[in-house]
């Protein structure tokens, strides 16, 4: 009898708990795949952590999904050539004590396609590591959106990799939205980042391209630091707006290119330290509490043919002085309703120089509370009457303001002095009764 | 509810309510056209913001003349003295015509921002809650602003004081307050934060503000100083709610205890 019943544990043991949709089924399917293949997924979930190391293309249906075992990255793509299309992927680990970063999906190779795809529920969402020239497209990645800083993920994470297309992603609550480390030349388009840390973030990347991405809710929109020759053009920054946050900081950042970008109600539109020779040319930084923030490390930016209007402060320059250039080949800013200019000659260039004084800037040097009053209607009166007491100091010269009118005229002003006028009406007749 | 529908009916008679909200009607109106060409997502909260820093100029100014003159009418008419002298005391018929003002001037404005809703469904994707929390931060400012008025009117002995008291008032929560704590700003460390707190959020434009803007996700308290941490020792919720609490208890004891039977004029 014992003899039955330990050869019955044996069986037991050998034979079962098999669990459904175990791991090895979607890396068997892989693993027997030819080179080339195309695998179709079905309508289920499969249990990672896959590997793939031959390129093959994974299709996945309308409801694949892809878990993890919250070990490891849950896929890890090692050849050269795979597409990974239309399906979901969840559960990486999300221990820090590893000596590895892990995410959903890592990518060590180059040449890759990931499109279609929505990623949550895991440290990073795709880790390009040494990977160049993949593709990723149409890619969704859900932070958790709270806690510590550190205990979250980048949406996508750029590392040592080069040449790679991001284009019409969707990120949010994440750490950074996109974190480019010793990144060179790729190209970032249409991208809708929200609710991270920092939208973009680069640290010691060159040459690289953004297009059109729109950045809403973060703490700053973009951070480049330690980052030459980038291009941004035609992005939109908006409502980055906590504490101290920013629509685009450059520290330490030489030589980009910033056009035609709109820079909406953050708390500073362009915050500039310690970096030389931007070129921000045709942007639109409106409603901001400060459009432009300089600090005296920073030197040779050239500002032209941008409209700054309506911003609490148009721009501020601290910690003294640098030698900036607010106009290019005779074009310089558009100021919008701040300066009353004249251009007689009518040739689109005011007569005389936009010249913008401040007396905010040693507050602001010096006590970070100052940001708070930036919506008060007193900073006005704070300002005006430091004015009269010669406590202002010269912020910026602009010898060729442009006066062309942005075809755009407020209606808010006229109505709110109709409202005011009816207001007074009423209240002397009321007096006379 | 007598005091309420004697309100209404004389407000309908009175043109002070309906300038106020034919005013605010058309700042929003106004704002709402400014704001139609943005992003369905980001584009309501760009209006709700822009249309908050608006009325904030009209508001207080608006509430304080109204609340006033509504108290002031009382004893212009001489039933004021016809109720105190029967069966009101001066405590419980503050507390009743406070009612009715604020409940008179709050109802029309907040149907009106119902009704603000239906061209707002076709420009923007609406998040309620947060259309929920603009009207609350809104009506917020309502109340103190209103029972501020409601003070006044008791207090004053004529309407060339009302007026005057109004503007001063007006004047020093828009202007005087800010200014002051900027003056001081350069003093403010990490020991005596908490107390520039204080006096930070007394001011209701800026503890409504604070409240608005966080409530609705734009305004992020992550990765603070320490100096920044030790401001926001209570959440902007908080603030709000004890700033109303303050200004609606000290306007109202106000009213009270220094109230003035008699008006001329």
């Amino acid at each position: 009898m014992k003899k039955i019943l330990s050869l019955l544990v044996l069986f037991a043991l050998i034979l079962g708990p098999c669990r459904p949709g175990a791991t090895e089924n979607l890396q068997s399917i892989i693993d027997e795949a030819e080179e080339g293949a195309t695998i179709e997924l079905e309508n289920k979930t499969y249990e990672g952590n896959i590997v793939i190391d031959k390129p093959l293309k994974l299709i996945g249906a309308d409801k694949t999904v892809i878990r993890g075992d919250a070990t490891g990255n849950v896929i890890s793509v090692r050849a050269e050539g795979v597409t990974l299309s239309n399906f979901e992927v969840e559960n990486g680990s999300m221990n820090r004590n590893s000596s590895e970063e892990y995410a959903a999906i890592k990518v060590y190779t180059n040449g890759n396609t990931l499109e279609h795809l929505l990623i949550q529920n895991s440290f990073h969402g795709i880790y390009l590591s040494q990977a160049h020239e993949n593709t990723i497209d149409h890619v969704q990645v859900i932070g958790s959106g709270d806690g510590e800083i550190a205990g979250q993920g980048n949406g996508l994470h750029i590392y040592y990799s080069n040449k790679n297309t991001l284009s019409n992603n969707e990120i949010e609550g994440t750490r950074d939205g996109m974190f480019f480390d010793y990144a060179d030349g790729n190209v970032v388009l249409n991208n809708q980042i929200s609710k991270t840390r920092y939208g973009l973030h680069f640290m010691y990347s060159n040459e690289n391209e953004f297009k059109n991405n729109i950045f809403t809710f973060n703490t700053g929109g973009a951070a480049i630091m330690h980052s030459n020759g980038l291009k941004l053009e035609e992005n939109e920054f908006i409502f980055n707006y906590g504490h101290r946050s920013f629509g685009i900081l450059l520290l330490s950042a030489n030589d980009n290119s910033i056009e035609n970008n709109t820079f909406r109600m953050n708390q500073r539109g362009i915050y500039i330290d310690q970096s030389t020779r931007n070129l921000i040319r045709g942007n639109h930084i409106f409603q901001n509490q400060i459009g432009v923030e300089l600090w005296a490390s920073s030197n040779d930016q050239v500002f032209t043919e941008n409209l700054i209007d309506e911003n609490t402060l148009p721009a501020v320059t601290l910690g003294g002085t640098g030698n900036h250039f607010w106009s290019k080949d005779g074009k310089g800013n558009n100021w919008g309703n701040d300066f009353a200019l004249l251009d007689l000659d009518q040739n689109g260039i005011g007569d005389t120089p936009a010249t913008y004084q401040s007396s905010l800037y040693e507050l602001i040097e010096d006590q970070e509370l100052t940001y708070l009053f930036l919506k008060s209607p007193a900073i006005t009166v704070y300002e005006k009457m430091n004015e009269l007491l010669n406590n202002s100091k010269i912020m910026f010269e602009d010898e060729h303001p442009l006066t062309s009118n942005t075809g755009k005229q407020s209606l808010l002003w006229p109505a709110l002095l109709l409202a005011g006028g009816l207001l007074f009406f009423y209240k002397i007749k009321s007096l006379r009764k | 509810m007598n005091y309420i529908w004697k309100e209404w009916k004389e407000s309908l008679r009175s043109k002070g309510l309906w300038l106020s909200l034919g005013i605010i009607i058309i700042v929003s109106l106004l704002m709402l056209s400014r704001s139609s060409g943005l992003g369905v997502d980001q584009g309501f909260y760009i209006l709700v913001v822009n249309l908050f820093e608006s009325l904030i100029y009209f508001i207080p100014i608006l509430c304080l003349f109204l609340g006033a003159f509504s108290i002031f009418q009382e004893k212009e008419q001489k039933t004021l003295v016809m109720l105190l002298t029967r069966q009101e005391s001066t405590l419980s018929f503050l507390f009743k015509k406070s009612l009715a003002i604020q409940s008179v001037l709050i109802a029309p404005v907040f149907i009106w921002f119902f009704i603000y809703l239906i061209p707002l469904k076709f420009f923007f994707a609406i998040p309620f809650s947060h259309y929920f929390l603009f009207l609350a931060a809104l009506i917020g400012f309502m109340l103190v602003f209103t029972q501020l008025g409601v003070f006044i009117g008791s207090i004053s002995r004529s309407r060339m004081q009302i007026t005057g008291i109004a503007i001063v008032i007006w004047f020093y929560f828009f202007f005087l307050h800010d200014f002051a704590l900027l003056s001081v700003l350069s003093n403010v460390t990490h020991d005596n934060v908490q107390l520039f707190s204080i006096a930070y959020f007394l001011n209701p434009i800026q503890a409504i503000r604070m409240f608005l803007e966080s409530s609705l996700g734009l305004y992020s308290f992550g990765n603070m100083s320490r100096l920044l941490e030790s401001f926001m020792w209570l959440s902007p919720t908080m603030f709000f709610t004890l700033n109303l609490i303050f200004w609606l208890g000290l306007s109202f004891a106000g009213a009270v205890m220094l109230h003035r039977k008699e008006g001329f004029e």
